[in-house]
């Protein structure tokens, strides 16, 4: 146990030191920023599908609603940035709540009922009809806010506090019994785990991460569209980089980040084609070698991955 | 068992550290399309920082233009540069430029780079308001002058933004001016509309609505899809059903694809059909249509298809469609043209601007608007940087001697 804590500090430092000092090793923000805002979704997947086994394809929704639940705070009832940046996160929430008869699903269905879902919750963010709240498909201004400074440092808190949320979850009965849901359900409500709360917690859990993170992503640009929000590929990459790195651990999703993201910047906008061709070797032998993620490389051999 | 985890722990540190690097790596070894990126160097050479989309869904919006820009550049450097008003003398331009594969997330990070990394002299969006939109506020934020190539918006052109000036099209506002002033003179009563749900159409068909209005006309239809849309059939059969005079589809080329096949598919004709792309991608849409498909067809067109009178700034429209031919090889749109006409104003930007400062750039553009006609049109701004000065015909398609013709209505 003290072990544990020990690593997860240092899983936390390390974070915490890397991001304070990337911006001033290296000019360009925006990529350590956007390495934070994909981490953390990642951890956002981790928490669910690594927990639960429910593979969230429409998971941009909630970052979607966090972006627009900024906006709508700030343009509409002229909140402070901070109070709106967690109501962006609570937006998100509420959808998660309205969506949460979506865990009756399971599997395939449950995946594509969620991509259906967030479909849903981006027409109606930009229906026409909806000007007057969201601007409709008129993109949203929030030139007033802009500070990407602060908001760099507001997206590397939010990374913090969900890694910590995860090695919470991974190390607590709460985690195991989650574990134990996704094994098996019908005996884990037969051991007096209450199967429906817990998921439905987990799923708010996870949606409360990608608000945040839509929220703080949508004060960073403080200039989006609701295609540039509601964009699949956000699902994509965040579920791409939970499964390379190994859900269910914490530092799972920190290396699948940091190498798929890396690799991105590296050769993804010099050489598209390459890129993607690379991409989907990578994991076309990820999945045939390593169903568990690059983790399982060092689980294989007896080192406790955190 | 210690070891082991200790092992693991520090494996994930130097995971962590290793990741970041190659991220950041990755980004300043990104190939500019022109030899690797330097650091901005005043009297050297002057560098234009730009990105463009080789996938994904504005390529084939995006890839034009860029070829129209890269045409201009090859021009000028051909001719041993352009003249540098603060440096009082020629200098060649080179072009860094990366790809952000249509990616909103991706441009972000880019923008960044050519302004914070690579310090280009100029800075030019890539294509559409999608892609444009993250680029306002990060070059506000570091008061570098974006010249916005075709990003309508109109979210982007604010009072206390100075730094962005829309260089080759009218803000999307501007568009419906002469088709509502053509359905106004043709009497008609009863017109319907369908527009995608984006910024781009939804606000041409606000101004439409309300110049019809003025004029005592409200449309029988008037219904937004989803921008996604790729199946009329039903939407049209709705509209006919209204018996409208006119029925204008507002939406993206593969929207007016998707209109046109439905149209055709249906067998239904109207007094007036007017979609907007025709106009300026006629090849795209000859080769789904056939010059059958776009006979009498209603649209904008534009340069190359009509020609702009009293150009005085670079190249008139068959010069440059000879030279550009001659270039690459194909005949161009308009996007070529569209990227061509960021080059002039860059050029012209250069040739008046006292400095390279971008407050200066910035004053030499509000000192030359107005002044300045291209093959593009009229380049004139106004005190929030959105081009005013160009305006778009209605035209109609017509076959002629086997050939397709445009007749202007407006």
């Amino acid at each position: 146990m003290r072990r544990n804590k020990l690593s997860n500090a240092i899983i936390l430092v390390v974070l915490a030191v890397l991001f304070i000092l990337a911006p001033l090793l290296y000019p360009n923000q925006s990529v350590p920023f956007q390495m934070m805002a994909f981490m953390t979704l990642a951890q956002g997947v981790n928490l669910l599908y690594g927990f639960t086994g429910y593979l969230p394809f429409g998971y941009v929704g909630f970052f979607g609603s966090g972006a627009y639940g900024v906006s709508i705070l700030v343009l509409l009832l002229h909140w402070s940035v901070i109070p709106a940046v967690i109501g962006g996160g609570l937006f998100a929430v509420v959808v998660a709540l309205l969506l949460s008869p979506l865990l009756r699903l399971s599997g395939a269905y449950f995946s594509i009922g969620s991509l259906a879902a967030s479909e849903i919750v981006y027409y109606v963010v930009s229906n026409p009809n909806m000007q007057n709240i969201t601007q409709g498909p008129y993109g949203v201004n929030l030139a007033g806010i802009y500070d990407p400074n602060t908001s760099y440092y507001a997206m590397l808190v939010i990374l913090l506090i969900f890694t910590a949320v995860v090695m919470y979850v991974k190390n607590s009965t709460f985690g195991m019994s989650l574990l134990a849901i996704k094994e098996d359900p019908v005996s884990a409500a037969m051991a007096g785990i209450n199967v429906v709360r817990r998921r439905v917690a987990i799923w708010l859990a996870s949606a409360f991460a990608a608000g945040l993170v839509g929220a703080v992503y949508g004060w960073y640009v403080s200039v989006f569209y609701p295609s540039s929000v509601f964009d699949l590929t956000i699902s994509i990459f965040a579920i791409v980089f939970t499964l390379f790195g190994g859900g269910g651990t914490v530092l799972g999703p920190i290396v699948g980040t940091i190498v798929l993201y890396g690799l991105y910047n590296t050769i993804g906008v010099s050489s598209p084609q390459y890129f993607q061709l690379i991409y989907g070797l990578l994991i076309v032998v990820l999945v045939m070698f390593l169903p568990q993620g690059l983790t399982s490389l060092l689980k294989r051999r007896g080192i406790n991955v955190p | 068992m210690q070891s082991r985890f200790r092992k693991g722990t520090l494996w994930a540190a130097a995971a962590l550290s290793g990741g970041m690097l190659l991220a950041g790596c990755g980004t300043t070894t990104s190939a500019p399309a022109s030899g690797p990126a330097k650091t901005k160097s005043p009297t050297a050479e002057i560098s234009i920082g730009t990105l463009y989309a080789s996938t994904g869904s504005f390529a084939t919006s995006s890839m034009p233009e860029y070829q129209g820009l890269q045409f201009w550049i090859n021009q000028v450097n051909a001719s041993g540069g352009t003249y540098v008003k603060a440096a009082g003398k020629k200098e060649k331009i080179r072009l860094v430029s990366y790809n952000d594969q249509s990616s909103a997330q991706t441009a972000t990070s880019l923008y960044n780079q050519l302004i914070t990394v690579n310090h280009v002299n100029m800075l030019v969006a890539d294509f559409g308001s999608v892609l444009t939109s993250v680029a306002v506020p990060i070059a506000q934020e570091h008061k570098q002058l974006l010249f916005d190539q075709s990003g309508t918006g109109t979210t982007f052109f604010t009072p206390n933004n100075p730094y962005i000036v829309l260089t080759s099209l009218p803000t999307s506002a501007l568009w419906p001016t002469s088709l509502a002033n053509y359905l106004i003179s043709q009497h008609y009563k009863n017109v319907a509309i369908v527009y995608c749900e984006n910024d781009f159409d939804q606000s041409q068909d606000q101004t439409l609505t309300r110049l019809l209005a003025k004029a005592g006309i409200t449309p029988t239809y008037n219904n937004a899809v989803p921008t996604s849309t790729s199946s009329y059939t039903v939407i049209l059969h709705n509209m006919a059903a209204t018996h409208p005079q006119a029925v204008i589809e507002l939406g993206y080329p593969n929207n007016d694809i998707s209109f046109m096949q439905a149209l055709q598919a249906s067998g239904s004709t109207f007094p007036t059909t007017f979609t907007i792309f025709p106009g300026q991608l006629p090849s795209l849409f000859e080769k789904n249509f056939g010059m059958k498909g776009l006979n009498n067809m209603f649209t904008y067109p534009a340069p190359p298809l009509f020609t702009v009178q009293g150009v005085n700034y670079g190249m008139p429209i068959a010069q440059f469609a000879q030279a550009f031919k001659k270039q690459t090889g194909s005949s161009p749109n308009f996007l070529n043209v569209a990227g061509y006409n960021t080059g002039l104003i860059l050029q012209k930007t250069l040739a008046t601007a006292t400095s390279l400062s971008q407050k200066s750039l910035r004053q030499a553009v509000t000192g030359f608007s107005g002044s300045i006609t291209t093959l593009d049109g009229k380049f004139q701004i106004n005190n929030q940087g959105a081009q005013i000065g160009e305006t778009l015909p209605v035209g109609q398609f017509t076959v002629s001697n086997g050939k397709l013709k445009v007749n202007f209505m407006s």
